[in-house]
């Protein structure tokens, strides 16, 4: 047993475990790449009915770990144990069929299939000829859905899912038959409420199975909620073990290495004029219907919803995106009415979008290209000929501000972790002068240490005058930065509050 | 048993994890670099072995003029895939260029009886409008009906043909003026062949444009990410069509330089350009799903597969062998490159 000394006396998995042996064990495994270490070697026992949570920044090794535990990545030493094997996995079917199943981030569903047909993929049901035996597998899928109380059609295409769908239908595969240990990258960062009900039901459900979990998440509600035991991972490094009901800064503090004060910076109590004004909008595919909202300088609003109330779709239908039915839209007292995304920035909206890697960052191409896509027609930059010598100023500029590594601007943009790309995403908002900014959701599946100099970096731009519309899942968040909160339902706004009548209860009723 | 390993942190540099866990090994991520220097190389010594001939002055020269209207054709291409695309029809826009150049040159000299300055012009400017043309035409399917350029510039490419072979019967147009041929067939310029002069200046326009220009950039963002590009503000269709007529253009080029070295319109010119230039932009480290590659390193590719044919001929290997050999360079490149 790799039992060294606690440092701080954090005494945890002890008690959770007495007794019990671990269904996977792993012994000194560790990844290096050139003189690198990816993570370093590490013990850790899963068992059986624990959630055992992996908490770290991007970056700290988690992924590291539980790819080699999917046997989606050869260790480069150490032996995982599970029943009689030990060693490494060569292949994610040799994990499979050792009874380790995993659902990454990135999905590996076919999108031109159907919700079944990928559900039973790779273990079809044939019937006596030989053929696909079609009916049996919707059935099948039906059956399983049901089973998991999943809002989900079994004959819907995959590619025509949001992604939050998708990410069930994922669930779906993985616990088709229940697994012996089951590891879940950030389920819910893109699941709606009602989803996230019934993902954390069926966790409880195979928990009580006998099934060992592995879950990792930035949301910090849901360490206390869902987990048993929490290892947090830093710098490749295995740094603690301590219980889920530890409180969260503590938790913090361990991941980032640092104090941390208060995560949300408050809100500016003076506001100034109103530079947003958005008058009855209603868009022709009906996914906005008759929305109102002002938004004042130095103001950030939060719009708060379910995934598909319309909430994304707003933001998009304001920067031009979405074609209008009715309603009008002034920035700045002028009249704004967008054909081309081109119109707006030059009018001074800035839209963030949701999917940074399909609609934000040109990944194979430099951090610095990337921050300065806007820069070249609308900022400083302007003109024919590119010049290197104040793009390199501009990028230092602007990385100072995000708080992004700006000796690496050069690198490209799949080289960087999570939160760094989302750092890249909102210097792009700083290449050229705008006042009102739209954010989709800037937070999602950022580590907790970006997260704060994300906000930090909204709370700047308030306090240089600009009007900030923030749409988030991430009601916490909400609360923390905004100065009123805008609720959408079905298209329309539900409910709305002044920071002084904030409450988690309230607000959440006027999602449904 | 129980579980409590705790253990003390190092101070490691907070991102060198983090580059750690995307960088695998050195070599894996740089041999689509590597391609290009090591096929040289190898065709270098295989020229030494076998040709010694390769290595003189003349010879030399005679690659350099040989490369010319293949190295318009991949700067084409180029500007194309960087931005996302493909373009099929260089080849068949080379060959009505020829068409379109000649007959124009023809029917204004008149075998003498008119001005041969103003033949060469026109016939010139009227190939360079055809190539402009059809890029539009290629540009205008791709960015705004949204056909995939492989399909748009495929289907482009045999109407394009079909309109040489229509115009010309499928025999050869003579009666351009000879001072075309004297000039910018194998007329020299400051020491340097003409054709070798023309293809230069074109080096040094896309070079500039792809990588000092805003132009370049956007297009690059556009190959890297369109729809990113979009949502930045840069005007991504107006962009690609630009790409399309460019390589429209450039491609006419070729075509009005061969006419001057062969003295002939023929619209069977350009066949192998679209699998050669593809080839060298590959070869090259450009990617076919754009957003990649470098202008200089498109000049090396296209050298690379225009020796390799020149070192064939003094190896005295037949025609036939040297298009299988082109093929397999082309798949053994993609096979080492950024898919």
């Amino acid at each position: 047993m790799a039992a060294q000394c606690a440092p701080e006396g954090l005494i945890a998995g002890a008690a959770l475990a007495d007794g019990a042996q671990p269904v996977l064990s792993i012994r000194g495994l560790a990844k290096r790449y050139g003189s690198h270490w990816a993570l370093k070697p590490v013990d850790l026992d899963f068992f059986p009915g624990q959630v055992h949570i992996l908490f770290g920044e991007n970056g700290a090794g988690k992924s590291t770990l539980i790819s080699m535990l999917a046997g989606a990545l050869a260790p480069t030493e150490g032996t995982i144990s599970i029943a009689s094997f030990s060693g490494g996995f060569g292949s994610v079917n040799e994990a499979r069929e050792r009874g380790v199943r995993a659902v990454f981030q990135e999905f590996s569903l076919v999108p031109n299939l159907g919700v079944a047909e990928n559900i039973v993929l790779g273990n079809e049901a044939l019937t006596s000829f030989g053929l696909l035996d079609k009916p049996a597998a919707r059935k099948e899928a039906r059956e399983l859905i049901r089973q998991l109380g999943f809002d989900l059609d079994e004959t819907a295409l995959v590619a025509d899912l949001a992604r939050g769908k998708q990410q069930m239908v994922e669930i779906c595969k993985a616990v088709r038959a229940v697994p012996k240990v089951l590891i879940l990258d950030e389920p819910t960062a893109s699941l709606s409420t009602h989803d996230t009900r019934a993902l954390f039901d069926l966790i409880r459900r195979i928990k009580a199975e006998g099934t060992a979990i592995i879950y990792i998440t930035h949301r910090m509600e849901e360490i206390p909620a869902l987990g048993d035991v929490v290892t947090v991972l830093r710098d490749g490094q295995m740094i603690a073990q301590v219980p889920a009901k530890t409180e969260e800064s503590r938790l913090i503090e361990l991941m980032s290495g640092r104090k941390v004060s208060d995560l949300y910076p408050q809100p500016r109590s003076e506001l100034g004029k109103v530079r947003f004004c958005l008058d009855s909008l209603s868009t022709t595919d009906g996914s906005v219907r008759n929305v109102s909202l002002r938004v004042r300088e130095g103001e950030i609003v939060g719009v708060a919803g379910l995934v598909g109330c319309g909430k994304s779709e707003l933001g998009q239908a304001c920067f031009g995106l979405i074609p209008h039915a009715s309603g009008s839209l002034t920035i700045d007292d002028r009249a704004a009415r967008f054909s081309h995304p081109a119109d707006a920035i030059a009018a001074g909206l800035w839209y963030s979008p949701a999917d940074r890697k399909r609609d934000g960052l040109a990944l194979g191409r430099p951090a610095q290209e990337n921050m300065l896509m806007s820069a070249l027609n609308f900022g400083k930059l302007q003109g024919f000929f590119l010049r290197r010598s104040q793009e390199r100023e501009m990028t230092a500029w602007q990385s100072g501000k995000v708080e992004f590594p700006w000796k690496r601007t050069k690198e490209a943009v799949s080289n960087f972790s999570g939160g760094n790309q989302q750092k890249i995403m909102l210097a792009k908002s700083l290449g050229q002068e705008v006042n009102v900014y739209i954010f989709d959701e800037p937070t999602v599946g950022v580590d907790v240490g970006a997260r704060q100099a994300i906000y930090r970096y909204l709370h700047d731009l308030t306090a240089d005058g600009a009007a900030v519309i923030l749409i988030s899942s991430d009601l916490p968040e909400l609360l923390g930065l905004s100065n009123r909160i805008v609720v959408m339902h079905a298209g329309k706004v539900s409910g709305e509050f002044e920071r002084a009548d904030f409450d988690q209860h309230r607000v959440l009723e006027q999602f449904f | 048993m129980s579980t409590i390993s705790t253990q003390n942190v190092s101070p490691a540099p907070r991102n060198a994890s983090e580059a750690a866990a995307a960088k695998p090994s050195w070599l894996s991520t740089h041999q689509h670099q590597l391609v290009l220097p090591s096929l040289f190389l190898l065709a270098l010594l295989v020229f030494a072995a076998f040709a010694p001939d390769f290595y003189s002055v003349d010879n030399q020269l005679n690659v350099s003029r040989q490369a010319v209207y293949l190295m318009l054709v991949s700067l084409a291409q180029f500007v194309v895939l960087v931005g996302g695309g493909i373009d099929l029809s260089v080849g068949t826009v080379v060959a009505l260029s020829s068409i379109s150049a000649a007959m124009t040159m023809s029917g204004i000299y008149q075998d003498g009886s008119g001005s041969a300055s103003w033949a060469i012009a026109a016939g010139t400017l009227v190939a360079l409008v055809v190539g402009a043309v059809v890029g539009l035409v290629n540009g205008l399917g791709t960015a705004c009906l949204r056909i995939p350029s492989f399909m748009m510039t495929l289907g482009m490419s045999s109407v394009v043909f079909g309109i040489a072979l229509l115009l010309s019967a499928g025999v050869p147009i003579y009666g351009v003026p000879p001072e075309f041929g004297e000039i910018f067939g194998y007329g020299s310029f400051l020491g340097l062949p003409m054709p070798v002069v023309v293809a230069l200046l074109m080096i040094v326009l896309v070079y500039v444009l792809l990588e000092w220009s805003r132009y370049g950039r956007h297009l690059y963002a556009i190959g890297g990410n369109a729809r990113a590009a979009m949502l930045s503000g840069v005007r991504t269709r107006r962009v690609t069509i630009i790409a399309f007529v460019l390589s429209g253009m450039l491609s006419a080029l070729s075509g009005v330089l061969l006419t001057a070295r062969l003295g002939t319109g023929e619209s069977t010119v350009g066949s192998t350009f679209p699998l050669e230039s593809i080839a060298a932009c590959v070869i090259a480290g450009a990617s076919l799903m754009g957003g990649t590659g470098r202008t200089l390193a498109v000049v090396a590719g296209t050298f690379l597969i225009v020796m390799v044919q020149n070192g064939m001929n003094l190896m005295q290997i037949g025609a036939y062998a040297q298009t299988m050999v082109v093929g397999a360079l082309l798949i053994l490149a993609m096979s080492f490159s950024r898919k």
